[in-house]
């Protein structure tokens, strides 16, 4: 985690535009090249009587007594807590319109020409949250009486929705000017916001193409009551397009909300169980992460000049706590510190240009140069491309061969019209047929080719409570095929040394006794549902660094949902451990009766194998002539540029006693090293 | 890992320079080939510990150390046993020619390597052995050669002779019009290694095996030590657990990487370079300097983390307060079938889990649980602290048994946030806005389509009975192997240019000739079914979105917009206005009234810029001209606001000093429009990039 981390700080805003040549980084890159790949959330939430009604006391206990208003906010604060650990990048904001109050920037009421903007609540600037804005969502929300705020006091006359949209785009213009993806989540129970006034309505259309122009999404969250159903025809459907720009292909408007079949109307007060907190977080989280393509001109290829054009997204991948940094106190608040490296000479310590920098390989003591043109040259394996080389049954494809994540690649008809029924044959096949496609996959120009497995995404089984409408999996993967990069021979371990030629086979009662232990511990539904299992490590950090950043308490507990449930394992199989715990004392001493030898070996080799301790001996006199890792001989070692003549032990030990992270190859603790005596 | 010491007793004589066997290459030269392969091979590991030795015979001179006695003549030693580092490979190949002499004998030569390996390694422990290359033309003198094997026995050195052209029915090569010497030395040779347990063979062989790559091993070494349970043993006396060790099974090799190095005058050779290394250094923001930042020293800073854009500090004292309290162990949590694995959701390398070595109860424990779960078709579901403190992680532990091996195979799996859940539509069926399911549509396959497929698949199969092509254990990283190859070639062969890459990897990159030729009827009929066409390279600009262009309701907002006529671009809504009056009309004139005022707009925008604060909004607005004029395909249009920009920019007329914005523009590849973009362009790539430049 963190400490073991270097302590290198994020970049400016440029080097947040991808510059191409990082290889085999997994960054999503935006291919229209100009653009910052960052999001930005602006939550539009209407203020009026009904929005601010409290719900009547339910029957279940779990009910959740929100209004509309607070349901809505409630969310914005949960989804601002988890975008700062999910994508810290991104920005967020929370606008109210329809209230009493105005409040848009550094405007007053006295401003010339007074508010720009009258009825909008620019409660949350769009910027990425500080914790102060946490803050503030948390009070509001939290609150005795949350709905009797001022602020959330409604404004006599109707807002004027054309007003809304373009206090949106000025909003987006401003604070999130060249962002790859731009979205205006309005929450709303008012289907109708022009029924009394016909041009506010055509104004409106004409606000929301600027919007869409601007390449702003709007998404809807529409709030029915059982009275009164949300109706999208009256008004809404005149401002929201069917994609956003960016996402030219998608067929169907909100695929979201077909996952369950229900439509996408939220309901209050209804009283199946669900609340309407619950629904809409459901809602808006589903929409929340804006997608990404990895890459989206890589074509498919079937066989030689038989190709369709497939976009590629990173489904899976390792979310971990940002890095630390180094914060500057002197200011007048603690202030993010920019890091850079300056490359010098290391004799003389004399700055480095560009041009004079040679890449070479160490070869027996010395350097090999290859040219700029060879390097290119030896590592280009063609195009990229997705190159399938033949068919193989699944059975061919063990769970030991994995090196890393995969990549879900789904059909785009921008480079070859046909492509979404032929991708759609080639799935229905393979899954079919249980097979998986061997390809070759190089995913960016000049990348490591890798051989890849395309596998079909695994199909849920409909269930009678719920139709699956969008194929998705047990844990909700998209319908498709996956690649899955293979190991070359290059990449498999051998196996550990074992003391025995042969692996010691259990009795076969043994293993009967073992059976009933799996057989009744399944997972609920028999799957690993990785929704159910948030990361305790990175939740903590979060968790306190909130607690920091608001001075609040630090809580005492975390609560790790990966621990056990031991409770119910001793339950459930309790009998059953302690019945293969006996059988295994008898197994184990009929096999020390058949092999008398055997365990002496075992304990010998942990106490006075003669050759270990000798060696072992040695290391220790080697290691402390002079003390090679004490500060001041590594500081003497390091001005000489000799530090890499220590022997990795050496290097770790100093490490350990600095503190230092000891991951990764030597040269990379070398680095670290050299990174912390510059820092002293 | 153990010491090797490898001595090569390599034939030198004049007739290792005549070439045989209609090879175009000289006995020697070809032969050379394996031991070159086998020397670069060991210098590339860097290994101290790996230590290599020469001996040539059939020289010209004699030099070694039991010289004294006539019968050791013709005998060099061309390398003492050591590590060989670049001097050493790169004095070799002036030592390795054919001498003037046929006149020497390889039991000899053996000897001395012999002793040469006995002297060298002492009673140390190594792995020894000795490589014998040779045409066994020379004569030999049998009689030590009963000796000399139980030398071999005695001091564990194992014996590899490699013969030119030698008979070896089991490889299949026999040597036509063999001469009767070269036939008696072979049998004597056989016997020799025979004798000492060694490996005899034909170079060709031995040249064969160089195609497949040379797989490096890594000493396995355990990445956790500690308890797999089932329960917890500290509160429940039913809880179960297992002393376990845990190893990699896969972990990428990735190729060697170049380090900088700093050449300090372009006229000194190449190798009087110096190292590079970076020097880190910190800035802040600070309004009231000149650049608008400021450096600042390591020693005024305090260690902390982002929480959103606040800066949370943490002192020295606190460091560990946001790790979780963790201990080391391995819990199963539960059990799944083996069928409900989502395979593509396992991120990183797959390691085995293993019983601790030489606890035999262990051993029994866990065998129980691999085969329990492998009868039934389960899996576990489990969680790893690999030591205290460190970050619990959630992994998959399935059963793999073979016969002379067996453990848990463990996957990692993903958490709850490592998930991102994009929505797709499904590709099996098309939904429309209402929710209704269409069964037939463009999208979706025909049943020819599908027949078609299913042939096309099933005639592509890779595995034909217990045959498989291309299985993992036969593919070699064709980066790394490429890499290495072309190092190791380098250092022999400094001048030459680099060598072509190796047919077999690009093997991989494509489809087998014979199943190409076999799948050519199915393949036919499926691209009749498919019918796929490629979308023509004009079309792919804007043209495409318009027919989305509606919402939902499918209100024509056009006839909104010409009632409102806008001709004007404000500067508040520039971006919107600019598309849609491109939308609006086709006219030439007015497009270029539109991209004017938008760039004036822009400017204007440079102009009142505080800092850097506009940049981004100004970068948006270029990108958005480039890419409507790229639609139109008018480069010309856009080249010029660009060739505006910069010389009011240049100038100092845009508020000061903007060369930062230039860079950004550059780096954001929004440069001129070359005619490798758009042909109608009538500027080339080269002079586009060196536009970008601002000396230029």
């Amino acid at each position: 985690m963190a400490p073991d981390l270097t302590f290198r700080s994020k970049g400016g805003p440029t080097e947040d535009v991808q510059t191409g040549d990082n290889e085999d980084e997994d960054e999503e890159v935006d291919e229209s090249g100009y653009k910052t790949v960052k999001d930005a959330v602006l939550f539009a939430i209407e203020v009026n009587e009904s929005m601010l009604k409290v719900p009547p006391v339910s029957s279940s206990k779990k009910g959740d007594r929100s209004s509309p208003l607070l349901a809505a906010l409630k969310c914005a604060y949960h989804l601002m807590q988890q975008r700062i650990i999910s994508t810290p990048r991104d920005k967020m904001g929370v606008l109210l319109y329809g209230t009493e109050a105005s409040k848009f920037y550094d405007e007053d009421e006295n401003s010339r020409g007074g508010w720009s903007f009258p009825h909008c609540y620019l409660l949350i600037d769009l910027d990425v949250p500080e914790a102060e804005d946490v803050k503030a969502l948390k009070e509001l929300t939290e609150a005795d009486s949350p709905e009797s705020a001022d602020i959330f006091k409604p404004s006599r006359e109707p807002v004027l929705m054309h007003n809304v949209l373009f206090c949106a785009n000025q909003i987006f213009q401003h604070k999130a000017a060249n962002f790859t993806s731009r979205r205006l989540f309005i929450v709303t129970d008012n289907d109708d916001p022009a029924s009394s006034n016909k041009g506010s309505r055509s104004q409106a259309t004409v606000r929301a193409k600027d919007l869409y122009d601007l390449g702003v999404t709007i998404e809807l969250f529409p709030i029915s009551t059982p009275e009164y159903p949300f109706d999208t025809s009256l008004f809404f459907d005149d401002i929201i397009y069917k994609s956003s720009p960016s996402d030219p292909e998608a067929i169907a408007y909100n695929p979201a909300s077909m996952v369950d079949g229900t439509g996408s109307k939220l309901v209050t007060g209804s009283n199946d169980g669900i609340s309407l907190l619950q629904s809409l977080l459901s809602n808006i989280a589903s929409k929340v992460t804006p997608k990404r393509a990895l890459f989206s001109s890589v074509p498919l290829e079937l066989a030689p000049g038989f190709r369709i054009s497939v976009k590629g997204y990173l489904l899976y991948k390792h979310q971990k706590p940002a890095r630390s940094c180094y914060i500057y106190l002197g200011g007048e608040r603690p202030q993010i510190v920019t890091g850079y490296t300056e490359q010098v000479a290391f004799e003389n310590s004399k700055p480095v240009q560009k041009t004079e920098i040679r890449k070479a390989y160490t070869f027996g003591g010395q350097q090999i140069t290859f040219s700029d043109e060879e390097v290119k040259q030896l590592r280009n394996f063609g195009d990229p491309i997705i190159r399938t080389i033949g068919f193989k049954p699944m059975s061919r494809l063990p769970l030991w061969a994995n090196i890393k994540n995969s990549t879900f690649i789904y059909p785009s008809e921008e480079d070859y019209v046909g492509s979404t029924r032929v991708y759609g044959a080639l799935h229905h096949k393979l899954v079919k047929d249980k097979l998986f496609a061997l390809t070759w996959f190089v995913p960016r120009r000049n990348a490591t080719p890798v051989m890849a497995a395309m596998i079909p995404t695994l199909p849920a089984e409909a269930t009678d409570d719920k139709a699956n409408v969008a194929g998705v999996s047990a844990t909700g993967a998209p319908q498709g095929l996956h690649l899955i990069p293979l190991p070359f021979a290059d990449d498999i371990r051998q196996n550990p040394p074992t003391t025995h030629q042969h692996p010691l086979r259990p009795p076969d009662d043994l293993v009967d006794a073992m059976r009933p232990i799996i057989q009744q511990l399944n997972l609920p539904k028999g799957i690993y549902d990785p929704s159910k299992y948030p990361n305790p490590s990175l939740q903590w950090h979060y968790r306190i660094l909130q607690a920091l950043a608001l001075d609040e308490d630090i809580p005492e507990k975390p609560d790790d949902k990966t621990v056990p449930k031991y409770r119910q394992i001793d339950k459930r199989v309790g009998h059953e451990t302690i019945e293969w715990g006996r059988r295994l004392e008898d197994a184990y001493k009929q096999y020390q009766a058949e092999n008398p030898d055997a365990v002496r070996t075992g304990s010998k080799r942990a106490t006075n194998d003669p050759a270990a301790t000798s060696s072992a001996g040695t290391k220790k006199v080697k290691s402390e002539v002079g003390d090679p890792t004490s500060e001041e001989k590594i500081r003497e070692l390091w001005q000489q540029g000799r530090i890499g003549q220590l022997n990795v032990a050496q290097l770790k030990t100093f490490c350990a006693s600095k503190k230092i992270s000891t991951a990764g190859k030597k040269a990379d603790i070398v680095d670290r090293i050299e990174e912390w005596l510059e820092s002293k | 890992m153990d010491k090797e010491a490898t001595l090569y007793v390599i034939d030198l004589a004049r007739s290792m320079g005549e070439e045989h066997s209609g090879r175009s290459i000289s006995d020697l030269e070809w032969a050379l080939q394996y031991v070159w392969d086998k020397i670069t091979n060991t210098v590339l590991t860097g290994r101290k510990t790996l230590q290599i030795g020469v001996v040539g015979f059939g020289t010209d001179h004699t030099s070694n150390d039991l010289q004294d006695d006539d019968g050791y003549r013709n005998i060099s030693v061309l390398q003492p046993i050591s590590q060989i580092l670049m001097p050493q490979l790169q004095a070799l190949p002036a030592m390795l020619r054919p001498s003037k002499t046929d006149d020497r004998d390889v039991l000899s030569a053996i000897i001395v390597a012999v002793d040469m390996m006995a002297k060298h390694c002492g009673t140390l422990k190594y792995k020894k052995k000795i490589v014998v290359i040779t045409n066994a033309t020379g004569r030999i003198d049998d009689d030590d050669v009963e000796d000399t094997a139980s030398e071999f026995k005695g001091k564990g050195i194992e014996l590899v002779v490699l013969g030119i052209d030698f008979d070896d029915p089991e490889f299949g090569f026999k040597e036509e019009d063999k001469s009767p010497v070269k036939m008696q030395n072979e049998k004597i040779l056989k016997t020799l290694v025979d004798l000492s347990g060694g490996v005899y063979g034909t170079m060709q062989e031995a040249i064969d095996e160089l195609s497949r790559p040379n797989i490096k091993p890594v000493r396995p070494t355990p990445t956790f030590k500690g308890q797999l349970k089932l329960g917890d043993p500290e509160h429940y006396d039913t809880a179960l657990s297992i002393d376990v060790e845990r190893y990699f099974k896969t972990s990428i090799k990735r190729p060697p990487t170049a380090s900088a190095y700093a050449v300090r005058d372009a006229a000194l050779p190449e190798e009087d370079m110096s190292a590079v290394h970076s020097l880190y250094k910190y800035k802040v923001k600070d309004e009231e300097s000149g650049g608008g930042t400021r450096d600042v020293e390591r020693d005024e800073l305090a260690k902390g983390f982002e929480y959103g854009r606040t800066a949370v500090a943490i002192s020295e004292s606190e460091q560990n307060i946001t790790k979780l309290e963790t201990q080391a162990g391995y819990d199963i949590l539960g059990f799944i079938p083996v069928d409900m694995v989502e395979r593509y959701m396992i991120l990183d390398n797959s390691s085995m889990i293993v019983a601790q070595k030489g606890n035999d109860k262990a051993a029994i424990a866990l065998s129980s649980l691999i085969h329990g779960l492998y009868e039934l078709g389960s899996v576990a579901v489990g969680r790893l602290v690999k030591k205290d403190m460190s970050e619990p992680i959630i992994t998959l532990l399935s059963p793999f048994v073979e016969t002379d091996f067996e453990c848990l195979i463990e996957n990692i799996l993903t958490f709850a946030e490592d998930v991102r859940s994009y929505r797709f539509p499904p590709v099996d069926r098309v939904l429309t806005v209402s929710g209704k399911e269409l069964t037939e549509h463009r999208n979706l396959p025909s049943e020819e389509l599908l027949d078609s497929m299913s042939e096309f698949v099933d005639s592509m199969s890779l595995v034909r009975g217990d045959e498989e092509e291309m299985c993992i254990d036969d593919t070699f990283s064709p980066v790394l192997h490429t890499i290495e190859g072309a190092i190791k070639y380098r250092a022999v062969h400094q001048t030459d240019d680099i060598p072509e890459k190796s047919e077999m990897f690009l093997a991989y990159s494509r489809q087998p000739e014979e199943l190409q030729e076999q799948t050519k009827g199915a393949l036919a009929r499926l691209i009749a079914a498919a019918d796929v066409k490629k979308v023509p390279p004009k079309t792919k600009g804007r043209r495409k979105y318009r027919e989305t262009e509606k919402p939902l309701s499918g209100l024509n907002v056009d006839d909104l917009f010409r009632k409102q006529n806008r001709t004007q671009i404000s500067p508040d809504n520039a971006i919107p206005e600019f598309r849609q009056m491109l939308e609006q009309s086709s006219d030439l004139n007015l497009v270029k009234d539109a991209v004017q005022q938008l760039a004036s707009i822009l400017q204007d925008w440079i102009l009142r810029s505080f800092g850097d604060a506009n940049y981004d909004r100004v970068l948006e607005g270029l990108g958005v001209i480039r890419e409507e004029i790229l639609g139109f395909e008018e480069p010309a249009l856009y080249n010029e606001v660009l060739r505006d920009l910069k010389k009011k920019l240049t100038a100092g007329e845009l508020g000061g000093n903007r060369t930062d914005l230039w860079y950004r523009i550059r780096v954001t590849k929004l440069g001129l429009i070359a005619n490798d973009t758009s042909p109608s362009s009538d500027v080339s790539r080269a002079d586009a990039d060196t536009f970008m430049s601002l000396k230029g």
